[in-house]
């Protein structure tokens, strides 16, 4: 302890003093953490970790902190650095449908800067309005827009990252399409902070549509519903999203509690006018209700549930034809279940999912090609089951090792380290 | 050489020299003569040749169809080049997952025909897709067209089976997207062959859209083209193409292929929308408009299918048909900003033309990704020299309008020396990482990338050698 103090002294001499945070607002897991700190530029990031991993203190980059119950429990916790004050943009050229902003930047601010030019990042959307772009790539996580949308992984072009020995390393670019090099970014991208801290971040941009629809279906059984979404997804709708609600799904979602087929388009009037037309045949056809349009709040209860950290919640990735099959299976495990089709991802939730639940919901997954990845359960569950269940262990060890070798960030979020 | 026939079958080597000729060079001015070539047909051949060369201490360079134009496949320091073109069978198509399941060695166009068979398509189209193979377009992360909507291959390969540099099999992400863990598939991609082997491919597949408008806008210049390109990215429309051909690749198409670009235009956007038939009308529309704003002087509409593959015809054959130009040439590769195309383009032309060579351009205008060709005489003493000095030149531009040094043929060994000119010390530092972390060596795929890999010497130049491909290759 007194070690740990002592070096920690040693690390606040090389930010000025108003850099420091009361540690207590940083408790990841019921852990708090010795010290916490924002850093103002990304040189005081670089510098900052450079001497805590000098000391061999564990680190843990931040963002808004929506999502720190994602991976293995912590296994040591000295520092935390909050990236927050790292909100500016860098560069921005409307016409070249680009981006440079630093990582701390919330996703809702860069979403109303490029708002106003009538652009989006069309990122998955994340269940708080506060989520940070640096713990958005950190994350990786998907949500109903993948494979319609391109997802966070897609529209990554370049990266700026401190690493734990103190230099800024910059990988890709700012053009759209690149293939100088390896692409460091896409390894950053899903790491959960464990390989560096994201200080900035470059991306490719997408025009607004004009307009957005969203249309609810009722059907009887999911099976019914899932029929309807398959005939949906083969027509060449400007789909934005095509999920699948069980009752209590729809419940959550505040739709009538039966099966629901539930889907996002967005274009020109013109374009919404005839989907909306498509939607009504094939909802006559397939003997379901409803069929309306409706608004926003359905998909907005969704995000919510999906990001709900009081509960225990699972994203299993599967074929799109077995979306039904998985989410009927989770809801007899007790879960409250929804699916996206063209993902297939199917997400659960409950207040306590049992183990031998998860782990025969990840070996259903596996029977088909697929996982199951605890997005967010208490620690001690995180512990007994591994939260990703990633086959490839050795190749994340050993680049573990060799971007930070000390053992620094997120020490025990991917594998107890040595 | 009896333990690769011994693992691989006798009549899977060649050893013989003038066996070997043809896989000591790829599309690129770079070539070595291998030791050996062999061929396997299993994963488990793959690993048996990776381990019996890393027992030798014996390099190993994989091998797709050898169109790569950066010299990634060239075997610079001799060994085992592995060629995957006998593992080229497609396993799985499978409709209603929107999945492909296929061997390395399937020739990309094999795969769009099977896949429209079910109304559905694989969308990396290079240019090259009636010979490259999909372990190719994985190493390179190889783009087309259809890149400026659909995004690179790195974005429709869901998983990978790979023999690693040890001979250890393993699968990297798997049928789904967003598998749990470190991007390793994302990594991969775009490796160009140096952190290991791909033996099995899982990919996504997209529906075909309901309609599709493809439209040829007329130019008066160069410089017009570009600004219509980049006024139709700023008036919101995404085109799924929106390709450019200069006034040489025209005359040079026209005559050969009669598709109906006119001989007189400086130059011709090909631009193509799809969805809803609806959106379609609605996008074509505001792209007219901004063609017509930039003073296009005409743009026509395919009215029928057979029109709207003929003007495809034009792009894909127009490469081909510049090797009838001119005994040599130099495909160029480069990135910049969109907004920066029109003076970057201008300036393309201004250097070509000072330097004393006639430079074509066909190229993905709609990502700002160039390929200026400049059309050369190896004969003539001094020229391969200059070209090459032109080349440097063009990508030292790009990189100075904040653009890139490769958009889709990648580093290999042609481009090393330009890494430094965008990344610094600790940027290239952390890229010999990742190659620590694989256990890529000196022996898998040596000199590749980056600069100053371990026993590859330092000059560009150096190891050019004043040796083109034939034109014919490049049809
Ligand atoms: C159950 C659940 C489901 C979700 N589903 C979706 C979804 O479908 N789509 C979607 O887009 N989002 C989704 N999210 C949100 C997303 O995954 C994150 O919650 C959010 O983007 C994290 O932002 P943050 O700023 O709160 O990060 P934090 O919670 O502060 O950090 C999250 C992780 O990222 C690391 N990190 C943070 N910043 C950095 C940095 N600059 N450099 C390196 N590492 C960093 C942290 O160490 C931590 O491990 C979901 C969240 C939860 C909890
Ligand atoms: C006329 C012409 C047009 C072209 N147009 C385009 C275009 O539009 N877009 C584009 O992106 N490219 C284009 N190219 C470049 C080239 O076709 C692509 O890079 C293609 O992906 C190479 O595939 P290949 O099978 O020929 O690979 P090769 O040339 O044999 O190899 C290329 C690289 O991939 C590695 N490799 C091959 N197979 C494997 C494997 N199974 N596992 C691991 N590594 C492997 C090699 O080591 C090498 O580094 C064009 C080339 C030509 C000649």
């Amino acid at each position: 302890m007194t070690t740990t103090s002592t070096a920690i002294d040693a690390v606040r001499t090389v930010l000025p003093p108003d850099r420091a945070r009361a540690p207590e607002t940083y408790a990841i897991d019921g852990v708090t953490p010795a010290a916490a700190f924002r850093p103002e530029t990304r040189d005081e990031v670089a510098r900052l970790l450079a001497s805590c991993d000098a000391a061999t203190l564990a680190v843990t980059p931040l963002g808004a902190r929506t999502a720190t119950a994602l991976g293995r429990p912590l296994t040591a916790y000295d520092v935390a650095i909050d990236t927050t004050a790292l909100a500016r943009i860098i560069e921005y050229e409307p016409a070249d449908l680009t981006i440079t902003v630093e990582a701390g930047m919330t996703l809702a601010t860069l979403q109303q800067t490029l708002g106003a030019n009538s652009q989006f990042l069309p990122a998955d959307l994340p269940p708080s309005d506060a989520a940070t772009v640096g713990g958005l790539l950190a994350t990786a996580r998907p949500g109903a827009w993948r494979n319609h949308l391109p997802n966070q992984r897609d529209l990554i072009l370049g990266l700026t990252v401190a690493s734990p020995e103190g230099t800024l390393v910059h990988s890709g670019g700012k053009v759209v399409k690149n293939v100088s090099g390896y692409d460091l970014h896409r390894m950053h991208t899903g790491a959960l902070g464990a390989l560096g801290i994201i200080v900035e971040a470059t991306f490719k941009l997408a025009p607004r549509p004009p307009a957005i629809r969203s249309w609810a279906i009722q059907c009887n059984t999911l099976t019914q519903a899932a029929d309807l979404a398959f005939r949906l997804w083969n027509q060449s709708l400007p789909l934005r999203a095509l999920s699948l609600l069980t009752s209590e799904a729809s419940r959550v979602a505040s739709l009538t509690p039966a099966p629901h087929v539930l889907l996002e388009c967005g274009g020109y009037e013109a374009v919404l006018v005839r989907c909306e037309e498509i939607v009504r045949r094939e909802t006559v056809l397939a003997r379901a209700i409803g069929g309306e349009a409706i608004g926003n709040q359905p998909w907005d209860a969704l995000r919510l549930a999906a990001g709900d950290l009081t509960k225990t919640v699972l994203r299993l990735g599967i074929p799109s034809s077995r979306v039904a099959e998985t989410i009927e299976a989770a809801a007899a495990a007790g879960c409250t279940a929804w699916g996206h089709l063209a993902a297939g991802s199917v997400l659960a939730h409950g207040l306590h999912i049992e183990e031998p639940a998860i782990e025969s919901l990840r070996a259903l997954a596996q029977s088909h090609g697929g996982f199951l990845q605890i997005e967010s359960a208490p620690a001690p569950l995180r512990r007994t089951i591994d939260p990703f269940g990633a086959a490839e262990r050795d190749l994340v060890a050993s680049l573990k090792h060799q971007f930070d070798p000390r053992g620094t960030l997120n020490r025990g979020r991917w594998q107890e380290h040595a | 050489m009896t333990d690769l026939q011994a693992a691989l079958g006798e009549h899977n080597v060649l050893w013989a020299p003038e066996d070997l000729a043809g896989y000591e060079y790829d599309a690129t001015i770079e070539r070595h003569r291998p030791d050996a070539v062999v061929f396997p047909s299993t994963t488990d051949q793959v690993s048996a040749a990776v381990i019996l060369a890393n027992a030798h201490g014996v390099p190993i360079v994989p091998r797709g169809s050898g169109t790569g134009l950066a010299g990634g496949a060239v075997p610079i320091k001799g060994g085992v080049v592995i060629a995957l073109t006998k593992m080229n069978r497609i396993i799985e198509i499978n409709p209603r997952d929107r999945v492909a399941v296929l061997q390395p060695g399937v020739i990309n166009l094999a795969l769009q025909d099977a896949c429209a068979a079910h109304g559905l398509l694989y969308a990396p189209d290079p240019s090259s897709q009636r010979i490259c193979t999909i372990g190719g377009n994985i190493a390179t992360n190889s783009g087309g067209p259809h890149t400026l909507a659909h995004g690179s291959t790195v974005n429709h390969v869901l998983g990978l089976e790979v023999v690693l540099p040890d001979g250890r099999i393993t699968w990297l992400g798997g049928r789904q997207p967003d598998a749990p863990g470190i991007d390793l598939r994302g990594i991969f991609v775009g490796s160009e062959g140096t952190l290991g082997i791909v033996t099995q491919v899982c990919v996504r597949l997209m529906r075909n859209p309901e309609a599709v408008h493809t439209m040829l806008a007329i130019f008066e210049t160069v410089d017009a083209a570009s600004e219509a390109v980049s006024g139709i990215i700023r008036g919101g429309v995404i085109p799924v193409a929106l390709e450019m051909l200069d006034n040489e690749i025209i005359k040079a198409v026209e005559p050969r292929l009669h598709v109906g670009y006119p001989l007189d235009a400086g130059a011709v956007l090909l631009i193509e929308v799809e969805g809803l038939r609806e959106s379609v009308e609605a996008d074509a529309e505001r792209v007219v408009i901004a063609c017509r704003e930039m003073g296009a002087r005409e743009v026509r509409t395919a009215e029928s299918e057979a029109e709207r593959a003929r003007l495809w015809e034009g792009r894909k054959g127009g490469i081909g048909a510049i090797g009838a130009l001119s005994p040599n040439f130099y495909i160029l590769d480069g990135v910049v900003p969109r907004t920066q195309l029109p003076a970057v383009m201008s300036e393309v032309l201004r250097l070509s033309a000072e330097a004393g060579f006639r430079c074509a351009n066909i190229f993905h205008a709609g990502d700002g990704n160039l390929h200026p060709n400049i059309m050369f005489d190896e004969l003539v003493p001094g020229a391969t020299q200059r070209v090459l000095d032109l080349g440097g030149a063009i990508m030292r531009l790009c990189v100075d309008a904040g653009g890139s040094i490769t958009g889709e043929h990648g580093v290999g060994l042609e481009k090393r020396s330009y890494m430094e000119w965008i990344f610094s010390e600790h940027d290239l530092d952390a890229q010999h990482r990742v190659r620590a972390a694989w256990g890529t060596g000196d022996l898998f795929n040596p000199c590749k990338i980056l600069p100053n890999s371990h026993g590859c010497g330092q000059a560009h130049e150096a190891e050019i050698r004043h040796h083109l491909a034939t034109p014919g290759v490049y049809v």
